[in-house]
């Protein structure tokens, strides 16, 4: 018998509508994630990396399949569940990284904390430690427009990080970064993954990412071309 | 946290904010200024209504005083033993003064000619005293010694002056109904003309000292007891207290309070409330309509980070909190900055002495007075933020209908 898979997406499918065209995004995708592993989805773009992240990140709806979490099928979860889901047990990290321009970087670290209800003190203590593991500790102040790109993606990946998730989703992190900053990037986010435990599903089609991971899925037409593992 | 954020949120585009806060505050301006103006009138049309004869009370034989119809003053006057009543009104806190009065319907004549009136007989001392006076526009004001017979005064309207043709220090002839049934007649003179500031009233107005109007109805008793107070406000407490003291007095008397004898007052207050109101509805519907497409452009600009908001697990029930409280935070100031905008504008309007036309029946013209009061400075601000949390609305709606993923590519 195998052990119960962190996530698992059994027969995905999404189209999406280009005017009067159907275009399939995913034809048919069968995905497996163990926990604390990491998988690299690589592919051209138009391949269906963005779409298959975010049907396992619960951010949208498949058209045929289904996706659970902790063997749970997310196909019978409400959107309430599926928000409390995201904001307990999943992370975020965006390539143009999203955070909150009116807030500092502190304060977006402290958010996802916030918005669970997780009172001052403790937000306030967590969100300063998960910046200081990002090498952000002297930056708590500043807002996003005062930092660098690799900064505010640092901030980002701390504000992933922050409710301590099991699984984080990274879509294409380095790419609005220059490649020594990309690299700091991976560096970091490696890290987390040897030392927390956290899993990863990084969609990229960055090099430097995909010569460092254990796992890469390679994704073409919608369809998995390849799941290597090394 | 969230409230924090939506305050900052507002200073993202300021341009755009400054211009949504001049719309809420231009609204709220509008709706202070309306609102100062029509509790003035109001103040002002009830401060006329008992100034110009009816007092605060009226202090009548129950017998004469119907719910639905308020004084009939029409009969022969039935309050005998009044002037012990009237002592112990006058007693009373709050009482500036109190009148025994006569209403007096017939006939004024001169000459050849005759016209209708419709006059009142008061104590002349306690009339000034109350602050009853009407305004004299020539010879002077009635003795406050009590007339000996033959020396009978009278102050004529205006409009009833002119067209009976008579002129101060002339005689004229009052007729009316005597107690008993009879018609009696009384010589009067002129001493007098004056307006009441209005122009339907001036041309049947007549007042006479009250025991020249007993003379003339053959009779010791009034109509009822005209009572002033020093304060408006005080009209409620001060009708409870005088029906209490004279609960044994015979005849048995009711009190009644100015509004309900000025159905005219009420029958105005109701046009110019639904009126003000429509306007009001009007502005209220604008600012509303206009905030809602600022707020919409606000969220419509930001979907790609409200998708990220949803995407790390803020609910759609906060984001729409945010919203509605950066909407609320729209309200508040522009609230806030419409209450100053509304009291500078009350000053210049008040040192300017804008003067306004005759308002319909009247005959002089009205400076434009406003009353803006601390409490209306508040309510506004709150029904500016409860319109912008109106306003907020469709925004919200749109947000709960955006999907995630669809609103983190959203261009």
């Amino acid at each position: 018998m195998t052990a119960e898979a962190l996530v698992e997406a059994t027969g995905l499918e999404r189209r999406y509508r280009l005017g009067r065209i159907d275009v399939p995004a995913l034809r048919g995708v069968d995905f497996r994630l163990e926990r604390g592993e990491s998988v690299v989805v690589a592919g051209p773009s138009g391949s269906g990396k963005s779409t298959l992240l975010n049907l396992l990140g619960c951010l949208d709806e498949p058209d045929a399949g289904r996706v659970s979490f902790e063997g749970r099928d997310l196909s019978r979860a409400t959107a309430a569940e599926k928000t409390r889901l995201r904001r307990r047990r999943l992370g975020f990290v965006f390539q143009s990284f999203h955070l909150i321009p009116v807030l500092s970087a502190l304060e977006n670290v402290d958010y996802p904390l916030l918005i669970d209800g997780v009172s001052r003190p403790i937000r306030r203590a967590r969100a300063e430690a998960a910046l200081a593991a990002v090498g952000l500790a002297d930056r708590l102040g500043h807002r996003p427009d005062q930092l660098s790109g690799g900064e505010r993606q640092r901030v980002a990946i701390a504000r992933a990080l922050v409710h301590d998730p099991v699984l984080v989703f990274a879509d294409e992190p380095t790419a609005n970064l220059d490649s020594r900053t990309g690299g700091a990037v991976v560096e970091l986010l490696s890290k987390l993954n040897t030392e927390r435990g956290v899993s990863f599903v990084l969609a990229t089609h960055d090099p430097a990412i995909m010569e460092r991971a254990a796992r890469i899925v390679r994704l073409a037409d919608g369809r998995i071309a390849d799941d290597t593992t090394r | 946290m969230l409230a924090l954020i939506a305050l900052r949120n507002l200073a993202r585009n300021r341009r755009r904010t400054a211009l949504a806060l001049l719309v809420v505050a231009a609204g709220a301006a509008s709706l202070l200024l309306t609102a100062g103006f029509v509790r003035h009138s109001f103040n002002g049309l009830g401060e006329a209504f008992i100034r110009g004869g009816l007092g605060h009370l009226e202090v009548i034989p129950a017998s004469r005083l119907s719910a639905e119809d308020g004084p009939d003053r029409v009969g022969p006057p039935a309050f005998s033993d009044w002037a012990e009543a009237r002592r112990s009104i006058e007693a009373m806190p709050h009482v500036l003064g109190a009148s025994g009065a006569i209403v007096l319907h017939g006939l004024v004549g001169k000459d050849e000619r005759s016209l209708p009136f419709i006059g009142a007989g008061l104590e002349p001392d306690r009339e000034r005293r109350m602050g009853l006076q009407v305004r004299v526009r020539g010879g002077r004001l009635l003795s406050e010694a009590p007339a000996a017979e033959g020396e009978d005064e009278a102050l004529l309207g205006l409009g009833l002056a002119r067209q009976l043709g008579a002129r101060e220090g002339e005689l004229v002839t009052l007729t009316a109904l005597a107690s008993d049934g009879t018609l009696n007649a009384l010589d009067v003179r002129v001493v007098g003309l004056v307006t009441t500031g209005v122009q339907d009233l001036d041309s049947r107005f007549l007042r006479v000292q009250l025991l020249t109007a007993q003379r003339l109805l053959a009779t010791e008793a009034v109509t009822s007891i005209i009572v002033m107070l020093d304060a408006t406000d005080e009209t409620r407490p001060a009708a409870a207290e005088i029906a209490r003291q004279l609960q044994a007095h015979e005849p048995r008397v009711a009190v009644a309070d100015w509004e309900a004898r000025a159905p005219f007052y009420g029958q105005v207050r109701r046009l110019y409330a639904g009126i003000f109101g429509f306007l009001g509805t009007i502005v209220l519907v604008l600012v509303t309509l206009s905030s809602s497409n600022t707020l919409l452009m606000t969220v419509m600009e930001r979907v790609r980070e409200i998708g990220a908001l949803l995407a790390i697990g803020t609910s759609g029930g906060q984001v729409v909190r945010m919203i509605v409280f950066e909407a609320a935070w729209l309200g508040l100031l522009g609230g806030v900055l419409g209450g100053a905008i509304g009291v500078a504008a009350m000053s210049a309007i008040h040192a300017l002495g804008i003067q306004t036309p005759p308002p319909p029946g009247a005959v002089e013209p009205m400076e434009l007075r406003l009353e803006i009061l601390p409490a209306d400075l508040l309510w506004v601000s709150v029904v500016m933020v409860l319109v912008l949390a109106l306003a907020a609305l469709l925004p919200a709606l749109r947000v709960l209908r955006l999907r995630i993923a669809e609103a983190l590519v959203h261009l």
